[in-house]
């Protein structure tokens, strides 16, 4: 773990988890695997803290547990899902546009609580959905019920593996730790469930949804006098399957971009066909025939077959190569090249950031020596058009800045200087690594500094919230106007600037922090893709 | 190869690998030796491109800020522990309800308290009581830090003043629901916490 993604952890867990959280948690991805006592006497903590520290952890995926010999049981930490945390607004959003706002609260839920049962969650989205509508209307738990169900079955969400349910043959003493197992069979299972109920509001000056004598009312939840049903049962979102859409998502948005709205649903087409057969790691999909394809076109567009053939000829044919086609039985059988397509997007990444950082000079260099991947000083300025001097310069800025490199070529066994080439490359996965690091610091910079600008403002925030929830406390007891206009007064006009410009900042420094991620997403991607393939 | 030092040391000088072969022929002028680390803000040649708006943009932002805001809610935030106070100093009856001030108490400063608590006396229902305590506690929550900072005397004074509105003849803690029970982030707590 690089110091930067270590410094990224600690700020996202500090955030999200309080401080001793955070320092149970970066200590551990510090230095690996390691056991309670340890864990409690090197950061100094008491064993106390460092349990519900671990408990909240574990709880959330983001720690693991392995019994070792003796029965100890060592911690591992995995630094990698703390860096997930980032992308959550992302999955939440995505589940929104899939599966409507039941489905954007069932994502919700599970991401902030880690691991639920089935029928908490529907229990809890169910009332949440109440709260925000009309009065009088209930959101029904069969609804909710049946979103989980979908989000089961295109396996949005997936069972956290469980303890086995063994008869005990030796009464010996139950193992430190549970060992939990999980079959990919079952992991997808829905248990059969009979929720009835509905959503309850807060209030309860209204109705008695579900007709529950009154005075169960003041206690927790009435499912702690019956046995739940789906009891052990623990469901958590799975987000190999939200990247593997966000993947889907820029290979069809970049198809748009390239050719047109016509290809990018093709290709759309085919994914989506692919979606269960393929495994999300492949470097391409099943192949898929012309007429299969034809027949799996959504509903509204009506073109021919001959069209359709047409276009995914110009597919297999572009340069890019997302599209490949690997026979010609069926009408021709295509399949796209997802680690082609991974690398196209890599690359355009790399250029864009060549060219938003040095200029559009530079950006034309380096997508020349991309193009022709091995290129000496003079041919450099040759082809690319530009004077000797400057493309010196610019050579050396992007070889300064990694993300081009040298080669050497000797000419002779003893690698003399004089005669060696010496060749412009450009290393696609170590220039991408090199700007993954970078963006994790970026990320790491900008939430330093949202930070910073929450706490130099912390007085007046404060004072601000206080000033509304007077007013807020005013208008529900009825107040006039000059007295609301009086208490709005307690804020001058310098200080509400100072709000509206904090409030802008951290808007734009959030919004960054969005974008970036977007661009680690693609290159995780792709250095994933290329590892798996080595 | 010539040496290039002049004669000031053999090894001075020279490089390891022929320079032309890189670009820099001999009596170009060098750029200026680099006497110190690079300034923590480097200037920036070009303006970076706008970040993207839009409606899904803006929903997601909000998203975000929900959700940090909603964590902090959660009984997964741990708050560092309350320091131990000397109670050789403080009235012996502050020893109990502790606990449940900092979990309950809302202080003065969020005046909501003044208008719920005229409700109370006209609803003498003791649901509605409790219903309101939960929604309190949740806007408590978010003053607990401000109140671990704040005198004990402030916090005195308000308890009284509570058990005299409510003319009722319970301490205040009768009335919780445990429904932060999860939520204690207390000293000497012995079970864990899932």
């Amino acid at each position: 773990m690089t110091q930067a993604e270590i410094k990224l952890c600690s700020l996202l867990l500090q955030e999200h988890f309080g401080e001793i959280v955070e320092k149970i948690g970066v200590h551990l991805i510090r230095t690996g695997s390691q056991p309670l006592r340890a864990i409690a006497h090197d950061t100094g903590t008491s064993l106390d803290q460092v349990k519900k520290a671990l408990c909240v952890l574990i709880q959330h995926n983001l720690v693991i547990y392995q019994v070792h010999k003796r029965g100890v049981v060592e911690y591992e930490a995995q630094c990698s899902r703390v860096l997930r945390m980032l992308r959550y607004p992302r999955y939440i959003y995505t589940a929104k546009t899939l599966y409507s706002d039941t489905g954007e609260l069932i994502v919700e839920e599970l991401l902030l609580n880690g691991k639920m049962t089935m029928s908490a969650v529907v229990k809890k989205v169910a009332d949440r959905l109440t709260e925000t509508m009309e009065d009088g209307k209930t959101m029904d738990y069969a609804e909710v019920s049946n979103t989980f169900v979908r989000l089961a079955d295109t396996h949005f969400v997936q069972r956290c593996p469980w303890v086995p349910a063994t008869e005990n043959s030796d009464p010996g003493p139950p193992p430190p730790a549970p060992i939990l197992v999980i079959s990919e069979k079952d992991m997808y299972l829905v248990p059969k469930l009979s929720l009835i109920g509905k959503g309850k509001r807060r209030r309860s000056s209204d109705e008695d949804a579900a007709g529950e004598p009154k005075a169960k009312r003041p206690k927790h939840s009435t499912d702690n006098k019956e046995p739940i049903p789906d009891d052990g049962i623990y469901w958590q979102a799975n987000l190999d399957r939200f990247h593997q859409h966000f993947r889907d998502q820029a290979i069809v948005s970049a198809v748009a971009n390239r050719m047109d709205q016509t290809s990018s649903e093709i290709v759309r087409t085919m994914l989506r066909m692919s979606e269960i057969t393929t495994p999300s790691t492949a470097p391409f999909t099943q192949p898929l025939s012309s007429n299969e394809i034809f027949r799996s076109l959504p509903v509204g567009y009506n073109i021919s077959k001959q069209v359709l053939d047409q276009y995914l000829t110009l597919l297999a044919d572009d340069p890019l190569e997302f599209v490949g086609k690997s026979g010609d039985s069926g009408g021709g059988m295509y399949v796209i090249n997802l680690h082609k397509a991974l690398g196209s997007l890599a690359t355009a990444t790399l250029e864009s950031v060549v060219q938003e950082r040095f200029g559009s000079r530079c950006a034309r260099i380096f997508r020349l020596v991309l193009q022709k991947k091995h290129l000496e000083q003079k041919q450099v300025e040759d082809f690319a058009m530009i004077p000797a001097k400057e493309a010196k310069d610019m050579l050396y800025k992007m070889l300064s800045g990694n993300f081009i490199s040298l080669q050497e070529i000797p000419k002779t066994p003893d690698h003399a200087p004089s005669r060696t080439f010496y060749l412009y490359t450009v290393n696609i996965l170590s220039a991408a690594r090199m700007l993954l690091h970078r963006c994790y610091k970026s990320i790491a910079n900008l939430i330093e500094r949202r930070q910073f600008e929450t706490k130099e403002n912390k007085r007046l925030l404060e004072k601000s919230q206080r000033v509304e929830a007077i007013i807020a406390s005013m208008q529900a007891t009825g107040a006039e106007e000059a007295q609301l206009q009086e208490i709005e007064e307690m804020i001058t006009a310098p200080e509400r600037q100072q709000l509206e410009t904090l409030k802008r900042n951290v808007n734009k420094l959030d919004a960054s922090e969005i974008q970036v991620d977007e661009t680690i997403f693609l290159l995780e991607s792709y250095i994933e893709s290329t590892m798996k393939r080595q | 190869m010539a040496s290039r030092g002049g004669g000031r040391g053999r090894g001075r000088g020279q490089l390891t690998f022929n320079m032309e072969a890189v670009g820099i022929g001999k009596g170009d002028a060098l750029p200026p030796p680099t006497l110190q680390p690079s300034p923590l803000f480097p200037p920036l040649e070009f303006r970076p491109v706008p970040l993207p708006s839009g409606e899904e943009g803006e929903y997601v932002l909000a998203l975000k800020q929900e959700l940090r805001g909603a964590m902090r809610q959660l009984p997964y935030f741990i708050r560092p522990a309350v320091p131990k106070r000397d109670w050789r100093r403080l009235p012996r009856e502050l020893k109990i309800r502790v606990r449940k001030l900092q979990k309950e108490r809302t202080t003065i400063l969020i005046p909501k308290r003044p208008p719920k608590n005229t409700e109370d006396k006209e609803e003498t229902i003791q649901k509605l009581e409790t219903l309101e305590k939960k929604e309190e506690e949740v806007t408590s929550e978010e003053d607990e830090e401000k109140e671990e900072e704040e005198e004990k005397e402030e916090e005195e004074e308000e308890e009284y003043d509570e058990e005299h509105e409510e003319e009722t003849d319970y301490i205040m803690s009768y009335f919780d629901n445990g429904e932060d029970f999860g939520g204690d982030s207390d000293d000497n707590m012995d079970e864990a916490i899932y």
